[in-house]
């Protein structure tokens, strides 16, 4: 099945579109056949700045993101330069993806960085506003805005577009769309998980998968928290070497500058701890990203149990109302139903009554029967494109997880390196000695 | 040849007592009778010979353990090998094979191997200390260690034995004590002839009392030579940069024990996450290897650490204190001197005194004798004990002269070894970091390949090779950054 446009999504045109289609940038790129949107526009998410809102004389400070798009495809027309740039906050970032989780339920969407900062050596308390945890926010916000791009069906949705593009009332846009009300109720999921007669095996699989995927990654991320830690403390403790060899060069002669030599690169092996911590937190990002993603796959569960959920009830009250009519045509009521009290105490209905409900349940039959039919195949519709997606969201991950690890392997590498170096130039002080 | 005279000795030795235990320091190495001789193997230095490769091996072994690379007049070498334990009913111990081999006209022969244990080393070196009061005598190692609680654990008996080798090999370059003929039985004697000497000569009682003697005696001197001022000050000092390298290392080893820890829990959740993955099962055991790989180089380097570069520290912190002790000794020799001297002028101006004095009111006035005669009878006791006093001076001169010889002697000797030693040690620590990192990058590099399966992309590889030069670069600029502030 070809990568298809949701039919059931609403379009809503940005205030500032174009007057004709011609004109529409995203109407083009769909006619030149464009999958998604990386193909033709580059997305940044470029500087964040710190903005303080007064209210109620209250001040609230935050950060807002500098969102850019630029058309990198010549041949897709539009007015302008082709580019754009609005301002963003990370609560805005929430509301798109809480409007995409619920508007396509099949799709593994993206997951957002954490609100607050968890695994990192150090153990420091987060301040939402320390340069280094913005910084990392704002890399984590850009991959992924390029991940939504990246998806066939995200990439074309005018709210999401809307996000990138349309600076004034976007958030009006989106609660315009209602979307909250077709969000699954809490109540419904949690049912939903627990009585569900059939499950599909696929699903069940996916879930422990993603359970088993988050507790692994979750102690690889406690664990090298920890590992941080300590290799930081035996860099620094190496500082005191440098500071001994230097003590002890001043009541020594010949030994002296070789001595003092050693000393400054036992200094540099101290701080050269630093800049490999800075890079390990990326690899720690780049997993807690594939850790989220864990609760967008076991998201993507909970709708396909929903939706069976829903078709076992329509089945239910099909095969109900099939029995009644069963035993009414038969005429037999059972002794401890409602019917049954009923002709006990008033006397069994007369063939006329007897006829005029049949032919009530026989409607009601045909009305569960379209249901059933309904139900069955929108599950049917979205277990096929939910494992489409699925499928799409696992060759992902091998090609991401590949590259993070052979990131880390190389960082690993330039350490080593960096060590072989310091300890070579100490080693030839002391040969001078 | 000494070989054959051993194997002699052994045969007509094996009825030497009458119960079923042999020591071996009494009866010679009995291989078929004592059946609880356990033979330590170390590693190549440290193996036994079969007795006919013996000598040439032995004489490959000598020529590395020369520490005067520069000296050609060496007449006298030394080594220490083959650890064996010994297990009686009443203690259990270990034994080295110390070999020699010499062309000094004081040795009967020109080479000699005999066995020794820990307590016979201190039993030399208490006799070096008491002979030659005035000269360094170099450190033994501790009796026991705090790290390595067994005993008889391979490690354990190689650290003890490089000590050990170093210790004799200190004292058989040295002019003065090689020619020790305590130095020589210890060399030379068989087992029973070797217990017999020691059993001779002064107890710990008066080693006991010198020591204290001598503490005071530093804490009154008044006009001691500046030289030993500012030698006795750098001890001090450098006794306690040493002090400080021990502690340093030993809180480096504890955190890079308790990050070995963390990080041999890593490597398996890699693993068990390959467990529920399928293509990225390959990848992630290939991490997990790696983090085992890494996790095994730490180990190497810290046990290595505690071997060969604290454990030698802190012998050098023994040899300080053996520094100290002699500088006390000098400083009690010479508070005799000054003494002496001190005693010899007041009895020279007693002598004036009395000679101008008038013994009218004397005791031996009062018990009759003639003022006269005291006053002569006091002149010629006060001339006597002037007499000898100053041939006490004189005596207590050349003690003196000698002791501050000795001792500056030595002390160069003992520097330009400490130099040579201190050189060697820390060059050992510098490669063994380098080789290290070298393990863990071959690990890492193999992870990749493992990674991306059998092709690893040029970008990658150049990405490897850039990072070499930006290493080497960075190095240079953070050490001229550390070398200018």
């Amino acid at each position: 099945m070809a990568d298809d446009e949701q039919a059931d999504v609403p379009r809503y045109l940005p205030e500032n579109s174009p007057g004709s289609p011609d004109e529409d940038p995203i109407e083009n790129a769909r006619r030149a056949g464009k999958k998604n949107l990386l193909q033709w526009m580059e997305i940044s998410v470029a500087e964040p700045e710190k903005r303080t809102v007064t209210s109620l004389k209250v001040q609230d400070t935050y950060i807002v993101y500098l969102i850019e798009t630029r058309i990198t495809d010549n041949s897709i027309q539009s007015p302008g330069d082709g580019t754009t740039s609005l301002w963003r906050r990370y609560s805005e970032f929430e509301l798109l993806r809480n409007y995409l989780d619920i508007m396509y339920p099949h799709v593994v969407v993206p997951p957002l960085p954490e609100k607050k900062a968890s695994y990192i050596w150090q153990n420091a308390p987060t301040d939402k506003l320390d340069p280094e945890f913005v910084e990392r926010r704002r890399a984590a916000l850009e991959i992924f805005l390029l991940r939504c791009a990246a998806h066939p069906q995200l990439s074309q949705d005018r709210i999401f577009i809307g996000f990138l593009q349309k600076a004034e009332g976007w958030k009006d846009m989106v609660y315009g769309t209602e979307f909250q009300s077709k969000a699954e109720s809490k109540l419904k999921a949690l049912s939903a998980s627990f009585r569900l007669k059939k499950s599909d095996r696929k699903f069940d699989e996916l879930k422990n998968y993603s359970n088993e995927m988050e507790s692994n990654i979750n102690n690889l991320l406690k664990i090298r928290a920890r590992m941080a830690d300590k290799l930081y403390g035996i860099h620094k403790i190496h500082a005191n070497y440098g500071r001994v060899y230097c003590e002890w060069a001043g009541i020594e002669k010949e030994m002296a500058s070789p001595l003092q030599s050693a000393g400054h690169y036992m200094n540099v092996y101290s701080q050269s701890v630093d800049s490999q911590l800075e890079e390990e937190e990326q690899y720690a990002d780049q997993l807690k990203e594939y850790m989220a993603f864990a609760e967008s796959l076991r998201s993507v569960c909970k709708k396909f149990e929903c939706l069976q959920y829903d078709l076992e009830r329509a089945e239910e009250n099909l095969s109900t109302k099939s029995s009644q009519k069963e035993m009414l045509a038969q005429g037999k009521t059972g002794t401890f139903s409602l019917s049954g009290m009923k002709s006990k105490l008033f006397g069994s209905d007369t063939p006329e009554q007897r006829a005029e409900k049949i032919k009530q349940l026989d409607e009601q039959i045909k009305q569960a029967e379209i249901e059933v039919e309904r139900a069955s195949q929108e599950t049917q519709d979205y277990v096929d494109s939910a494992l489409r997606d699925i499928d799409r969201f696992k060759r992902q991950k091998v090609k991401d997880l590949k590259e993070i690890f052979t990131n880390y392997a190389v960082m690993q590498i330039k350490q080593c390196k960096k060590g072989i170096a310091i300890w070579t130039s100490a080693k030839d002080c002391f040969q001078k000695m | 040849m000494a070989e054959t005279d051993g194997q002699n000795a052994l045969e007509s030795n094996t009825t030497s007592n009458g119960s079923d235990f042999k020591d071996p320091l009494i009866s010679g190495l009995d291989h078929t009778e004592d059946g609880e001789l356990e033979s330590l193997s170390l590693d190549a230095s440290g193996h036994s010979y079969t007795t006919v490769s013996r000598s040439s091996s032995l004489i490959a072994n000598l020529s590395r353990y020369d520490d005067l690379g520069d000296d050609d007049t060496k007449d006298l070498f030394v080594l220490v090998d083959d650890p064996e334990k010994h297990t009686s009913t009443m203690e259990s111990y270990v034994t080295f094979r110390i070999s020699t081999k010499t062309t000094r006209s004081e040795f009967d022969d020109s080479e000699y191997h005999v066995r020794r244990r820990y307590n016979d080393f201190l039993w030399l070196r208490q006799r070096l200390e008491e002979g030659y009061p005035t000269h360094l005598v170099p450190p033994l190692p501790e009796k026991h260690s705090l790290r390595r609680l067994d005993r008889f654990s391979p490690e354990f008996l190689r650290v003890r034995q490089t000590a050990l080798q170093k210790f004799l090999t200190r004292l058989a370059d040295h002019p003065v004590l090689s020619f020790d003929k305590n130095f020589q039985v210890f060399l030379t004697a068989k087992a029973w002839e070797f217990n017999a000497h020691k059993k001779q000569g002064s107890g710990i009682i008066s080693r006991m009392t010198d020591s204290i003697h001598n503490m005071s005696a530093s804490y009154m001197m008044k006009n001691r030579s500046p030289e030993f001022t500012i030698l006795y000050e750098y001890v001090q000092s450098f006794a306690e940069k040493l002090g400080v390298l021990d502690r340093i290392a030993q809180r480096v080893s504890k955190e890079q024990s308790d990050y070995l820890l963390e990080m041999c829990e890593w490597g398996p959740i890699y693993t068990l996450w390959s467990n529920s993955e399928d293509q990225l099962s390959n990848p992630l055991l290939a991490m997990s290897h790696a983090v085992d790989l890494s996790c095994q180089a730490l180990q190497e380097l810290v046990e290595a650490t505690e071997d060969n570069f604290i454990q030698p520290i802190r012998e050098y912190i023994l040899y300080t204190d053996a520094i100290k002790a002699v500088l006390r000794k000098r400083d009690a020799i010479q508070m005799e001197y000054d003494t002496t001297i001190a005693e010899l002028n007041k009895q020279k101006d007693n002598k004036e005194k009395v000679k101008i004095s008038d013994q009218t009111y004397s005791i031996g006035a009062f018990l009759g004798k003639d003022p006269e005669d005291v006053k002569q009878h006091k002149q010629e006791k006060l001339e006597e004990q002037i007499e000898n006093l100053t041939k006490q001076m004189e005596q207590l001169n050349d003690r003196t002269v000698i002791a501050d010889t000795d001792l500056r002697v030595d002390m160069e000797r003992w520097h330009k070894n400490m130099r040579k030693d201190m050189k060697e040690l820390l060059m050992d620590t510098a490669d063994r970091q380098v080789q290290y990192y070298e393990k863990c990058l071959k690990a890492w590099e193999n992870a990749i390949r493992n990674i991306q399966g059998k092709e690893v992309s040029p970008e990658i590889q150049g990405q490897v090779d850039m990072d070499t030069k930006d290493s080497q670069e960075s190095i240079q600029e953070s050490s001229d950054k550390s070398s200018s502030s």
